[in-house]
């Protein structure tokens, strides 16, 4: 059927030879993970399509585990003699003798289908995905005669992935994901702003006929660059913040969900280690992450380490009710899994990783929010944010408002907002019941390694906040 | 495999590729092949944590029929795939657009004596691991021993062996081999919540230049506790002094904007600037691909043209874009040897350093803040704009009277640029981006 299938068409008697070598110097738990990747790329600016691009990715990681130590070795030759010897280098952090027994393979079962998709990109031609880009294309440029440049890329991947282990586990999955983002510029007399706009996830050629039109991406992208000629500079201090619903889940996903990630708090480096059980937050904040929203970006079948993930509450009513695990984390913490090991690709060990990160609906009016500030901002889109396990974070805003009297008045330029996360969770103050997630577009990088991710939350009011603007 | 073997093999396979692409229609063809051997190893509380070992081979192809281009990569090397890859790029070249600027170069790299750049180390590929292990435990134990450090991120130690080989339909074939290694260390000192954390790296292409681990620690240990007790400053307009991983920072910045690419796509306020002051007098910038040993050097580009030294700003004048053929042609310049991939990348891209040092710069400093890190996104080229949350020290009377926390800096680049009243001589090239410490007249610091 497919260059995957033929090259992990393993016996079982294979995966024992390569596993036996793994675990020859007395690692307690090897793993292999074979992955087959195929991209298509489209990029159009300059009212022409410039190129196109077409990668394989394809290539094996073995992993061996020994207490809390972690050895791994990757190939791309798939002969069995290198496999053998990359199974080695991964027994080298043990130094024992091995004599481990390995149960029958049992496959894991996938019960809920997350990748719902009719038309899948892989199968439509270069020439109709084109067509797709063309009408993001057509539709920003004529939104205005400020329009300058306008680019537009169309990315989808099919990633195959095997998984088997010591334990007896033999998982697969093979997850779609597509992403088409517009870039708009716009100038008026010497001022040049850029918008943006995108969407995808999960998904078939359906959902940019059904949910997400081309000509909207379009519209939206040049849509912010206008808008942000009329910015004027945000201003810089403490003062009260709005978060717009949608976008600004990734505040959710900077301030709280990377510190709740389980190995930060094994090693005690984040500031939640201590914290399982106690109140960090006001009442307000109720904060998922869900592996398993059909269609969504951050969605998977099973984990990078074969695990059949599940909604994981993280925090309820403001209490840290549990961390996001991979086997590792689970296993020196005695924890369940829960299905968030994740890795870039074969070359990398898996961590724990966020996938679907959202704070839960409140049940504030979100106009009444707007209306409780006298002055403050309102911030709408992002450019992304980052974290220090100290709990420090900043996110960038690429587009927002001032708020004045209780109205949305002139959108501001970029600026940056600070805290520490759980100062931020203590003033959250009132929570919106419009729960939506941003653009299906997001990366998340931790270590060097990037995963897809998406986050949401409903309007949010933040008491007191720093902003770093220019006046 | 021997090093000249494997080089011979990886060539021979460009070529081939190189002859079944004409074949296969197109009118020209690049090839890269990539051989890469990594070593990584995290220790952190005195353990080993991952031990990691492998090495991984990639081919890119780029085609070119009618001016038209396509693009494929894999890292499944049998013949069939590649083939296969190559004979949809000729057919999916058909369906981008005709662009006069599409092709290759036409005069490629006559330097063919890499080993005087310096770029190779031998012992990388011979060190024991013991030996690598030993100089990780040392660097975290030695930094361990300092009471005010709480927790560790753990040491890393990392080397990379590359080879890559380049080969195009217009005669050129070159191969260029390579080493890196680098050794680093992330602290954290204070209690749980109210805690601060630094790091320090070097970063060598020579096993044997990288900093010795007592310094290596001692300079992460001071980088971290400098940060404890942090206080809150008011919101004000202040001298900010970078330190030379901040101005490197800037300078990354400086680079997306004077990009080749970006200008001709008009997305840096820099387009159509050139000639004309960006910056005051004391502002240099060079990018230089052929310094000896330095991580940003390469003898040739990913398209096979000679790296240069090119001067970008001349005391604050805006000389020179960064290039590569295909935005060199859209702007009517040369082609500055800085292609990489369809895109184009910074060589050693500096500052030119001054004369005072950074205890001078202090010193002249009445009230102001350093900038020693900062975090998140916040870099705008189409406007110039920046905004970062931001970590520092606060200066009074010409001494670091205190850290500062929760501090977010912005300002503009061509406004930083014309204010910097002050440049170090402290250049260490520990990044190919780099710069010594400057002292900028007026920066917002937001705070209370």
């Amino acid at each position: 059927m497919n260059a995957f299938d033929d090259t992990f068409k393993f016996a079982a008697t294979d995966l024992r030879k390569i596993l036996d070598p793994a675990l020859s110097r007395g690692g307690d738990f090897a793993e292999i993970y074979g992955e087959y990747r195929h991209f298509n790329f489209i990029n159009m600016e300059e009212d022409i399509i410039k190129e196109t691009a077409e990668t394989i990715s394809l290539g094996l990681g073995i992993r061996v585990i020994c207490g809390d130590k972690t050895g791994y070795g990757y190939t791309n030759d798939l002969s069995l003699d290198k496999i053998r010897r990359a199974a080695l280098s991964a027994a080298a952090i043990s130094s024992g003798k091995g004599a481990r027994s390995i149960p029958r393979f049992q496959p894991v079962r996938i019960k809920r289908a997350l990748y719902p998709v009719k038309e899948p990109f892989h199968d439509t031609g270069f020439s109709q995905k084109i067509e797709l880009v063309k009408k993001v294309y057509l539709a920003c440029q004529k939104s205005s005669q400020k329009i300058k440049k306008v680019k537009v890329t169309l990315q989808d991947h099919v990633r195959h992935v095997v998984i088997v282990n010591s334990a007896g586990l033999l998982a697969r999955d093979a997850r779609p994901q597509v992403r088409l983002i517009c870039t708009a510029i716009a100038e008026k007399g010497k001022r040049r702003e850029i918008g943006f706009s995108g969407g995808g996830g999960r998904v078939g050629l359906e959902y940019f006929r059904d949910v997400l039109t081309p000509e909207q991406i379009g519209k939206e992208a040049a849509e912010e660059a206008l808008t942000l000629l009329q910015a004027v500079e945000a201003p810089a201090g403490e003062m009260p913040v709005v978060l717009a619903p949608g976008h600004s889940g990734v505040l959710v996903h900077e301030a709280v969900g990377h510190l709740l990630e389980a190995d930060f708090n094994r090693k005690k480096t984040s500031i939640f280690w201590n914290k399982l059980g106690k109140k960090v937050g006001t009442e307000l904040v109720t904060i998922y992450d869900d592996p398993t929203i059909p269609s969504f970006r951050g969605s998977y079948a099973v984990d990078d380490e074969g695990t059949v993930p599940r909604k994981t509450l993280l925090i309820e009513k403001g209490r840290v009710v549990s961390f996001l695990q991979d086997r590792l984390s689970a296993q020196l913490m005695g924890s369940s899994l829960t299905g968030h090991g994740r890795r870039q690709d074969y070359t990398c060990i898996p961590f724990p990783r966020m996938s679907n990160t959202y704070i839960e609906r409140g049940e504030d009016d979100p106009d009444d929010i707007i209306k409780s500030v006298a002055k403050g901002i309102y911030a709408e889109k992002f450019e992304g944010g980052q974290v220090e396990d100290s709990g420090k974070f900043t996110f960038s805003i690429s587009s927002g408002y001032l708020i004045e009297e209780g109205r949305l008045a002139a959108p501001i330029k970029q600026a940056t907002l600070i805290g520490t996360n759980i100062d931020i969770l203590r003033k959250i103050v009132m929570v919106g019941s419009d729960l939506s997630f941003g653009l299906q577009t997001g990366t998340c990088s931790k270590e060097g390694q990037e995963v897809p991710v998406t986050d949401g939350c409903p309007t949010i009011k933040i008491s007191l906040m720093t902003v770093g603007g220019q006046r | 495999m021997k090093k000249k073997a494997r080089a011979k093999e990886l060539e021979q396979l460009a070529e081939k590729l190189v002859r079944f692409g004409l074949k296969s229609g197109a009118d020209e063809v690049e090839v890269t092949i990539s051989d890469d051997r990594e070593f990584s190893l995290d220790v952190r509380l005195a353990q080993i944590e991952n031990l990691l070992e492998a090495g991984s081979r990639a081919v890119g192809l780029k085609v070119i029929k009618d001016k038209k281009t396509a693009f494929a990569a894999s890292s499944d090397l049998s013949q069939e795939t590649l083939r296969r890859l190559v004979k949809n790029a000729v057919a999916r070249a058909e369906l981008a657009n005709r662009d006069e600027c599409a092709g290759l170069p036409l005069v490629f790299s006559e330097n063919s004596n890499t080993a005087a750049l310096d770029l190779f180390d031998p012992e990388i590929g011979e060190l024991e691991p013991d030996r690598k292990i030993r100089l990780a435990l040392d660097t975290e134990r030695i930094a361990l021993k300092d009471k005010r450090i709480t927790n560790s991120h753990g040491a890393s130690l990392v080397t990379n062996e590359v080879l890559t080989v380049l080969a195009n339909s217009k005669g050129f074939m070159g191969s260029c081999e390579q080493t890196f290694c680098s050794l680093s260390l992330g602290l954290q000192a204070g209690e749980t919540d109210n805690k601060v954390e630094d790091y320090w790296f070097s970063t060598e292409r020579f096993f044997k230049r990288l900093e010795p681990p007592e310094l290596l620690a001692r300079k992460a240990v001071e980088r971290t506790v400098r940060l404890l007790n942090p206080r809150k400053i008011k919101t004000q307009a202040v001298p900010v002094i970078f330190e030379p991983q901040m101005t490197a920072w800037l300078l990354g910045f400086l680079f997306a904007c004077v990009s080749g690419m970006a200008v001709y796509q008009k997305a840096t306020f820099l387009a159509g600037r050139l000639g004309t002051r960006i910056g005051n007098g004391k502002v240099t910038v060079i990018d230089d691909g052929l310094v000896p040993g330095r991580l940003g050097t390469r003898p040739f580009d990913t398209e096979g043209v000679a790296c240069q030294k090119t001067t970008v700003l001349e005391k604050g004048i805006l000389r020179q874009y960064l290039c590569n053929t295909y935005a060199g042609r859209k702007l009517d310049l040369p082609s500055t040897g800085n292609a990489d991939g369809a895109g184009v990348s910074p060589n050693n891209f500096y500052l030119v350093p001054g004369s005072l040092s950074a205890e001078e710069i202090i010193a002249s400093t009445e009230r102001g803040f350093i900038l020693t890190r900062t975090i998140g996104h916040g870099l705008n080229p189409a406007t110039g704009d920046i905004s970062r949350g931001a970590f520092g020290l606060w200066v009074e009377k010409g001494e670091v009277v205190y850290p500062a926390a929760e501090v977010t800096v912005s300002g503009n680049l061509e406004n930083i640029l014309k204010n910097i009243e002050a440049v170090g001589n402290d250049l260490d090239f520990r990044t190919a981006v780099c710069g010594p410490t400057i002292k900028i007249a007026e920066l917002i610091v937001a705070g209370e």
